[in-house]
């Protein structure tokens, strides 16, 4: 039990503390370091506790269940917090080895990392929306951090936007307690599928726009691509590693678990989106030849991915939207901190990343492109898995032009080398990669876990 | 009771999209306020019900929903808490740009665009 609470009360406390002291000396942005690095390690403790004993569950306060607050652990929570901390983690040492430049940056990082640990434990739908906001609220501010002019207008952007989708979201949240009485995410789910078919599919409709945004699919992802552009590396690899997996947690647990009728009969729609977000997303990366440019855009086309994993549904579909999901962010993490980076070595951690992308064996990416492709053939439907493979073929192609004209050209090559450990971290993390996609066994038993769990939430009604 | 919520509701949304379609970020903030504002009164009018504060019910005492209450005096914080962040980010983009009209902003971002299309075709 202890475990539900200890990475969670560190980051927070830990945060709160750190807010006081001067970020950019080092011995404080260490200390982050050390704070986040004992989240990660309770957080992995969690997932090998849940792997074996099942769902960990506590109420808040000694309250009977029902009344008080729970915190909940299952498969499908630990996986993604324990990736978006990992994340948070290597973008923190990334900045701390190559020097913090505002104070706030290490409390911030830890704010954004209690955020998510809460909103990926919590079975409690209006819990969901504070730790939603406590890790947005650090976004909106990282989005300004170490920018240029530009990247102001953008950040400002970017605030109200997501700050719209969070609002929609707080509205769909009111909708369901009044139609259900309870904000409990288990009871919620037993008694919308008796509710009223017509007032759920507006939470639906809520719920979907509220993470779509988060997640930068297509017709929301405006703000997205001036916001990766302009920021520094590690933020770029937190909003895109870490943030957007809010999107992906959120639509996979309320479209299967809360609202599993809604998103059978929603497929088609969820489908089409996605497959333009991935279309969409590949032909704008592209046209372009910024590395970063591409790489906002091949984030919007990868959402598309997890999309029409999610919209196949079943248990192959939720396993190929949580490997996608894990695997994804895991790239996109490796791609930022690499773009930002020149010198010996680091061309090959891009090229890990690229290989990662376009699913190119044996990085992590072939695994994720697997399951992909196997809901495809799941849903016995030509056209989808004709799409998913241009999907496919296009990010190979923007993939490797990008690296051509970011590492190949002699033009390219100008400008100072990063220091030695700023490199060593990038291909750490590639390693990592790679070292996933040759020994995959825990992601996929994790996923495969998770997987069951949605598969069985949406096939009974409820958990 | 529900009708009337639902009505100022609509009539707040509306508004605060409405202004936040305007090109000047004051305008931006104020209709992200009447949004949150909205946000927090659908919260309350979610559990909308009359009777005694339940601080000790009597079984046959109708009692009034303090869970709503406690959830719109959260969100009002965070509303309140975002609503600080914007303005300071909008008077940032006025420090930095001496404007707050984002159409002004967009110029300069394409001034830039084709800026940079023309160093890359003539290096």
């Amino acid at each position: 039990m202890t475990l539900l609470v200890v990475p969670l009360a560190v980051v927070w406390l830990g945060a709160a503390v750190l807010a006081l002291l001067d970020g950019r000396r080092r011995l404080v942005g260490w200390l982050a370091v050390g704070i986040l690095a004992v989240n990660v390690f309770s957080l992995v403790a969690l997932g090998v506790r849940v792997s074996e004993d099942g769902r960990q569950e506590l109420v808040t306060g000694n309250w009977p269940s029902g009344v008080g607050i729970t915190l909940a652990a299952d498969e499908l929570g630990v996986l993604f917090a324990v990736l978006s901390s990992a994340v948070l983690l290597v973008a923190l040492l990334y900045e701390v080895l190559g020097g913090v430049r505002t104070r706030t940056f290490p409390a911030l990082v830890l704010f954004m990392a209690a955020g998510l640990t809460g909103l990926f434990l919590t079975g409690d739908l209006f819990n969901f929306f504070v730790f939603f906001e406590l890790s947005m609220i650090p976004a909106y501010v990282l989005a300004v951090y170490g920018g240029e002019r530009r990247q102001i207008g953008a950040a400002f952007i970017f605030a109200v936007v997501n700050l719209l989708g969070s609002f929609i979201f707080l509205i769909s949240v009111a909708a369901t307690y009044h139609v259900t009485g309870t904000l409990d995410m288990g009871t919620a789910a037993e008694r919308l599928a008796g509710a009223e078919p017509a007032s759920v599919m507006l939470i639906a409709v809520g719920v979907f726009v509220a993470f779509g945004v988060k997640l930068g699919l297509f017709p929301f992802h405006f703000w997205l691509p001036p916001i990766y552009v302009g920021a520094t590396p590690a933020v770029a690899a937190i909003l895109s590693g870490a943030l957007a997996n809010i999107g992906a947690y959120g639509l996979l647990r309320f479209g299967a678990v809360l609202l599993p009728a809604e998103l059978e009969l929603g497929a088609r729609a969820l489908v089409v989106i996605g497959v333009v977000s991935i279309l969409y997303g590949a032909l704008q990366a592209l046209s372009r030849r910024d590395v970063r440019e591409v790489l906002a855009y091949s984030a919007i086309g990868q959402a598309g991915y997890i999309l029409v994993a999610l919209a196949v549904g079943g248990r192959v579909g939720f396993f190929a939207a949580v490997v996608y999901a894990v695997v994804n962010s895991a790239n996109k993490a490796l791609l930022f901190l690499a773009a930002g980076l020149r010198g010996w070595l680091v061309g090959a951690a891009f090229v890990v990343g690229a290989f990662s992308v376009a699913g190119v064996p044996p990085s992590a990416g072939f695994f994720g492109k697997v399951a992909v492709f196997q809901a495809g053939v799941a849903e016995e439907s030509i056209a989808l898995l004709v799409l998913l493979f241009v999907g496919g073929a296009l990010s190979f192609v923007y993939m490797f032009q990008i690296y051509q004209h970011a590492f190949w050209r002699p033009e390219a090559a100008v400008g100072d080398v990063s220091p030695p450990v700023l490199r060593g971290l990038t291909l750490g993390l590639a390693a990592v990669v790679v070292a996933i996609g040759i020994w995959p066994e825990p992601l996929l038993a994790l996923s495969g876990g998770a997987a069951d769990l949605l598969a069985g939430a949406s096939r009974g009604g409820g958990p | 009771m529900i009708l009337l919520f639902s009505g100022v509701v609509a009539v707040l949304f509306g508004t605060g999209a409405f202004l936040m379609l305007k090109a000047d970020l004051f305008r931006v903030v104020v209709g992200m306020v009447m949004i949150s504002n909205a946000a927090i009164l659908t919260l309350i009018g979610s559990g909308l019900s009359r009777g005694a504060a339940p601080i000790h019910p009597l079984p046959d005492e109708r009692i009034s929903d303090p869970l709503v209450q406690a959830m719109a005096l959260t969100a009002i914080v965070i509303g309140f808490g975002v609503t600080a962040l914007l303005l300071a980010i909008a008077y940032r983009v006025y420090t930095s740009h001496e404007s707050v009209d984002l159409d002004e902003l967009s110029r300069e971002e394409v001034r830039r665009e084709q800026e940079l299309e023309r160093e890359e075709i003539s290096p």
